[in-house]
């Protein structure tokens, strides 16, 4: 499936703004902290920590479940960072892993249900209506765009968790449907109706 | 050619079209101008949304938002530390105390009874068995106490943040200090303040029996199978004892918790108390008034001011300055008795209220019989109960707000059933026991007394859980807005406090919804007390 997609844009896995370091900096770094290195994971933890907790704050719905899961994302991480191979950007894989944690804490609430029903009728079931707003600008005022955070912040869960995941960790579709179990019509679907969902929030701001 | 749709071009945007199609979408944005707007319209929301979101949210960008990972284990420990310190206090007293003999009638732990049924049959563990048995029993006690300790300690420690160094530190050195306030501790089997003797601090005594002779400057807290003032207390007289028989002077005022209380001395101010027994004799006096709840009350000598009794048999020969209220089965008030004031009794039937014509009364005679009225006749109740709905919502709404996490996961839990259920008759039944267990080591009276408004707390929301619960499963609401929570919460509410009307059904119905609610509420206070468990 991941063969060939049209190049549009496509997700660019950058490390985020904290990460100052690149290169072979980074995979020394990794390499100690795969050999039970503490200060390494220490500065793994001093690279990433905001950027983790921003994402599980995204997913989850209170700063003390967002403060819990990126702890177990680094408490987990003494052992997980071994099966790192180094295919795809560190940032990229350890914001798949803390994804994959936050929906392991929202099935958890479910006692082990999906987090994330496909329904019966597939992606038909969410076809979404075409007139809503346009699309939001661009350009937008610090103030728009912490209205934009609330926004998300208050879409239901099956439209938020699947948009988080491709525009804060930037995974692909594919990958979104991996991690939620779903099928990659549908998690496609799931993001445009998010989106329009948003717009619909917003609505009353842009008129 | 026709155009495209704003799903296929919103997924082209996000790099994630087909190849060949994305080919012929290309193709035909060359020649589609309103194809190619809305392109970049979806393409700049795109980059609108990546930029916002990568602007982390306000608590994120403080340093402090996730301090408490650093510096988790620390605050950790230092719990850990308070804990221990407060548990080998708490366990230092108790073996100081050591349970007296006296006081395992309220022992919680005890097993006296139990073991020596179960050792006079098995006869080859015959004596030392039981012994043995009163050790384990002690020992699992203690577990037991200090579980609690460190789980509440944990508990609250999770909740509430104690990242802040100096409130760790206060906690460490509360616990530290505890045992160093201005108190002289006396245990034995007998202890005495002698005739001669002062005692200048507040005195907590414990034994079978504590008998005082001389002076107490400060309270005196006492415990034990007999308690026995028969000198001077200048503070207050707390106790807490099988038999307490006061025949010398209180100075302050008397809290009392007993079988049953003899009063033949003087008490300077106010008598407040839960016996079996309460009896002032014909030389007692008391200088203030009384409260109390009793099984059986003989006023034979002086009371100064009113006297309020919640009592099965109440006799009265004495005088009393003010008041005379009283509720309970049976009330006498012979030739000799005397009321300053009003007498007002609540009985079941008047027969009970037995006047002798010498007595003397200043004030009216309200005697009334305690009818049980059917309160759905009265508009009263239908006033209380809007208010006590629109208090949940109240309360509903806040929690809401506040931690709309754990409301949600609290409400869900309802619907576990069982575990909810059982383990909310387990807290419903086990806090209490705590509760007396904390109390009877006095250091922990803070705490029993916290864990106990903790308790009634907890009891009072659980209604609002299941309400909660109640109405999302009968509405579905979909989206489950705030606004949708509150309505189902209404519709919850407003079932569960009909239903509760029932007769017989409704009291089943209102002791199942506080189980479960509690049984909830305690089940999400252990969730949020750990890291989240993954799968």
């Amino acid at each position: 499936m991941d063969a060939k997609r049209n190049d549009a844009k496509g997700p660019e896995p950058r490390e985020g703004k904290a990460a100052q370091m690149e290169g072979p900096d980074l995979e020394s770094v990794i390499e100690r902290a795969q050999g039970h290195d503490a200060e390494a994971l220490g500065e793994i933890y001093r690279l990433y920590a905001r950027r983790i907790f921003g994402l599980c704050r995204y997913m989850l719905d209170s700063r003390e479940s967002a403060e819990d899961a990126t702890s177990e994302v680094f408490l987990k991480l003494q052992r997980s960072i071994k099966t790192y191979d180094g295919s795809i950007p560190f940032l990229r894989w350890l914001l798949k892993v803390a994804g994959n944690q936050c929906i392991d804490v929202l099935r958890h609430r479910k006692r082990g249900q999906q987090v994330i029903v496909e329904a019966e009728e597939g992606v038909a079931a969410i076809e979404a209506a075409s007139s809503d707003p346009s699309p939001l600008s661009a350009v937008l005022s610090k103030e728009e765009r912490a209205q934009v955070r609330d926004a998300i912040a208050r879409l239901p869960e099956n439209y938020r968790v699947p948009l988080v995941l491709r525009y804060y960790s930037e995974l692909s579709y594919d990958e979104i449907a991996q991690q939620l179990g779903l099928q990659r019509n549908y998690v496609a679907a799931l993001i445009f109706r998010a989106k329009q969902e948003l717009r619909r929030k917003l609505g009353h701001r842009s008129q | 050619m026709e155009c495209y749709s704003e799903q296929i071009i919103s997924i082209f945007v996000d790099g994630e079209l087909e190849a060949e199609e994305a080919q012929r979408l290309r193709d035909h944005l060359a020649t589609c101008r309103r194809c190619r707007q809305l392109l970049d319209a979806l393409r700049a929301e795109n980059r609108a949304l990546s930029e916002s979101l990568q602007e982390l949210p306000e608590e994120a960008a403080s340093p402090a938002g996730f301090s408490r990972l650093r510096s988790l284990p620390w605050s950790d420990v230092a719990v850990v530390a308070a804990v221990l310190a407060l548990g080998s206090i708490v366990t230092g007293w108790i073996d100081k105390l050591s349970i007296p003999d006296a006081l395992q009638w309220l022992n919680p732990f005890s097993l006296n009874g139990r073991t020596n049924l179960i050792f006079n049959v098995s006869y080859y563990l015959a004596h030392g068995g039981t012994a043995m048995l009163d050790d384990y029993a002690a020992v699992v006690g203690k577990i037991l106490l200090l579980l609690l300790l460190g789980g509440s300690a944990m508990l609250l420690g999770r909740r509430w943040r104690l990242h802040q160094a100096g409130l760790r530190l206060l906690i460490v050195l509360l616990a530290l200090s505890l045992p160093g306030f201005a108190l002289q501790r006396r245990h034995s089997d007998f202890v005495t303040v002698a005739a001669n003797e002062t005692v200048d601090d507040t005195l907590l005594a414990s034994g079978n029996t504590v008998r005082v002779e001389g002076v107490v400057n400060g309270d005196l807290l006492a415990f034990g199978g007999t308690v026995e003032v028969r000198g001077t207390v200048k503070g207050d007289l707390v106790s807490f004892a099988k038999r307490i028989v006061v025949s010398g002077t209180v100075e302050g005022n008397i809290f009392n918790l007993s079988n049953s209380l003899d009063l033949d001395g003087q008490l300077a101010h106010n008598l407040y108390g839960l016996m079996q027994s309460l009896r002032v004799n014909d030389r007692g006096r008391v200088g203030g008034g009384v409260v109390v709840g009793a099984g059986d009350v003989g006023l034979e000598g002086e009371v100064n001011r009113s006297v309020t009794v919640y009592a099965g048999n109440a006799d009265v020969s004495g005088s009393i300055g003010r008041e005379l209220t009283m509720a309970g089965d049976s009330l006498t008030l012979t030739n000799t008795a005397r009321i300053g004031g009003n007498l007002s009794a609540r009985v079941r039937e008047l027969k009970n209220v037995r006047i002798a014509d010498g007595a003397t009364i200043a004030g009216t005679r309200d005697i009334q019989l305690r009818v049980r009225k059917n309160h759905l006749t009265h508009p009263g109740f239908y006033f209380f109960q809007a208010v006590w709905l629109a208090s949940a919502m109240l309360v509903g709404w806040l929690v809401l707000v506040l931690f709309p996490g754990f409301f949600q996961a609290s409400t869900h839990a309802v619907g576990s059933g069982w575990r909810s259920f059982g383990l909310g008759v387990a807290v419903l039944a086990g806090v209490p026991v705590a509760i007396v267990v904390a109390a009877i080591t006095l250091v922990g009276l803070p705490l029993s007394l916290m864990l106990l408004a903790l308790y009634l707390v907890a009891i009072g929301l659980a209604k609002i859980w299941v309400g909660a619960f109640l109405g999302r499963m009968l509405l579905k609401p979909a989206g489950a807005t705030k606004s949708d929570w509150l309505l189902g919460l209404l519709l919850g509410l407003l079932i569960l406090t009909i239903v509760g009307f029932i007769p017989y059904l409704g009291g089943l119905v209102r002791f199942g919804v506080v189980c479960l609610g509690l049984g909830a509420f305690a089940w999400q206070l252990y969730q949020v007390s750990r890291p989240a468990i993954t799968t």
